[in-house]
């Protein structure tokens, strides 16, 4: 006998969709799940330990680092479960840790670049090799965490220890402004850094979330939700779109600082590539990083644009180095439904056999 | 007879042929938007409008800060700046103690080189030495050490 229709109004299915949506713009999803114990702190910085799923014999024994953006939080890599490349990471058998900068306050607004590279990540390193007994390790560094990991072996990498260098979507060269649409917005003549600081202190997160949205602004205001209205019954894409939307919408602002010198040494001046950014008193030499190297390039990101990440590989003096292209966006191809496809089996397939 | 349209598995939807046209009314939409931003002239104007914006709430910004400065002050209760200053010292004290820490790992390496076999597995979180303690953790201490 056949089953009888399941009969739904239109109106009832409107409804159910209304709740739908209603729940996922006015809550938080559940992020950042994976377990981990908390090693060191400084100031608002956090790092933590993911804590192992394999036996020690079973895992690789250099411990990687991830080193995320400073005006986002970090969970982008820990998403949700099932779909987090910190899971998938551990699951492999890394011993994996996070450097959370955490949120600063008015009283951080004067951090800069070098805080950050010459006091923070040396004694974060400091106290993961003190702790677990390491003497190499390995630096994941993403955007603007990119810029600092790239510092940062550039000034203490080969002191410190550090042998694999992972660097995602970094925006490092600065000098085709053609293709910057920051650059263009930001110039000199537009911007005036100094009285955006002087009146907030730090960058607030909301502008600089503006300024990320802005640079595609049908897809990220309409078209993000419209995406959602029509897969709405799908639970599958809503709990992802719900995820993704409470990364996005988690704005954490940038040290006053620091945002200077990203505007004004490195958008404006693109000092890090000529080779002249003093970290204090410190010139940033890339051909100091020793360490081997994998830069990964999203190829359709609107924010770093490949020609931002390409011309390291010629400035560093790594002997083993490689250049991965991508198919998808800044944020797409670590935490988009093809990361777990392409990206991560990537990155596990290029350090797995230099992590021994 | 006419198929069923709940049982055929794709349900007919009348704003089908809608969402088609919306799709590229909001694609060319969104071209024109992206070639806008990217435009000398948008980078002028938002800067514009931002410094405006910054010039005009600036004496309304002076006011306030200065009318919660005074009251703060009857009600003898810290201003930011005060607050400010505190976390600063806090920072501070927090590195030296992170200084200590380190020391303290090397001594108590050495210790494990000069005696016993050295650390091969990570030490359990309950064995190991605690990070720098929070600002609240660290005011419950003084706290304590008060009450003593």
């Amino acid at each position: 006998m056949a089953e009888a229709p399941v009969l739904t109004d239109p109106f009832t299915e409107a409804a159910e969709r209304l709740k739908t949506l209603t729940k996922v713009m006015s809550t938080k999803a559940a992020i950042g799940q994976t377990p981990k114990e908390l090693v060191w702190t400084l100031n608002k910085a956090k790092l933590y330990r993911y804590t192992p799923v394999l036996p020690q014999e079973q895992r690789h024994p250099v411990p990687v680092v991830l080193v995320f953006a400073l005006m986002n939080r970090p969970y982008i890599l820990d998403l949700r479960p099932g779909h987090s490349f910190v899971e998938y990471m551990v699951n492999k058998g890394y011993d994996l840790y996070l450097l959370d900068w955490g949120a600063p306050g008015p009283e951080d607004k004067n951090l800069t670049f070098d805080d950050y590279t010459l006091d923070y990540m040396p004694r974060a390193i400091r106290k993961l090799k003190a702790t677990f007994g390491v003497e190499e390790f390995s630096l994941l560094g993403w955007c603007i965490g990119a810029i600092l990991t790239t510092i940062y072996a550039a000034l203490r990498g080969d002191e410190d220890g550090l042998r694999n260098l992972i660097l995602l979507t970094a925006p490092l060269d600065f000098s085709d402004k053609q293709n910057l649409t920051f650059a263009r917005w930001t110039d000199e003549r537009y911007f005036d850094v100094d009285k955006v600081l002087a009146t907030f202190g730090n960058m607030p997160g909301e502008m600089i979330d503006y300024g990320a949205k802005a640079l595609k602004p049908v897809e990220n205001y309409v078209g993000n939700y419209v995406k959602l209205w029509d897969n709405i019954d799908d639970p599958r894409m809503v709990e992802s779109w719900h995820a993704m939307n409470t990364w996005v919408t988690d704005n954490v602002p940038l040290a006053g600082g620091a945002f200077r010198q990203l505007i004004v040494d490195l958008y404006r001046k693109d000092k890090l590539m000529r080779g002249e950014l003093m970290i204090r008193g410190q010139r940033v030499d890339l051909s100091r990083i020793h360490a081997n190297l994998l830069t990964v390039i999203a190829e359709d990101d609107h924010i770093t644009p490949s020609c931002q990440s390409e011309p390291i590989m010629a400035k560093v003096s790594s002997a083993d180095k490689e250049l991965f292209r991508v198919r998808g966006g800044h944020i797409g191809i670590m935490a988009g439904s093809g990361a777990s496809k392409f990206t991560w089996p990537h990155i596990d397939g290029w350090l797995a056999p230099r992590s021994k | 007879m006419a198929e069923d349209p709940v049982h055929d598995g794709k349900r007919f939807d009348p704003m089908e042929p809608w969402k088609g046209v919306r799709d590229i009314y909001l694609d060319a939409w969104g071209k024109t938007m992206v070639d806008m931003v990217n435009s000398e002239a948008y980078a002028q104007a938002t800067g514009a409008v931002l410094d405006t914006y910054l010039t005009v709430s600036a004496p309304f910004r002076e006011a306030v800060e200065k009318a919660m400065l005074k009251t703060l002050e009857q009600l003898a209760m810290p201003s930011r700046a005060d607050v400010v200053s505190i976390a600063g010292r806090m920072t501070n004290i927090e590195m030296r103690l992170d200084d200590l820490d380190a020391k303290l790992d090397g001594i108590q390496r050495l210790i494990v080189q000069a005696g016993t076999a050295p650390l091969a597995e990570p030490r359990p979180a309950h064995q190991r030495s605690k990070p720098p303690a929070s600002k609240k953790t660290s005011s419950a201490k003084k706290a304590k050490r008060g009450k003593k």
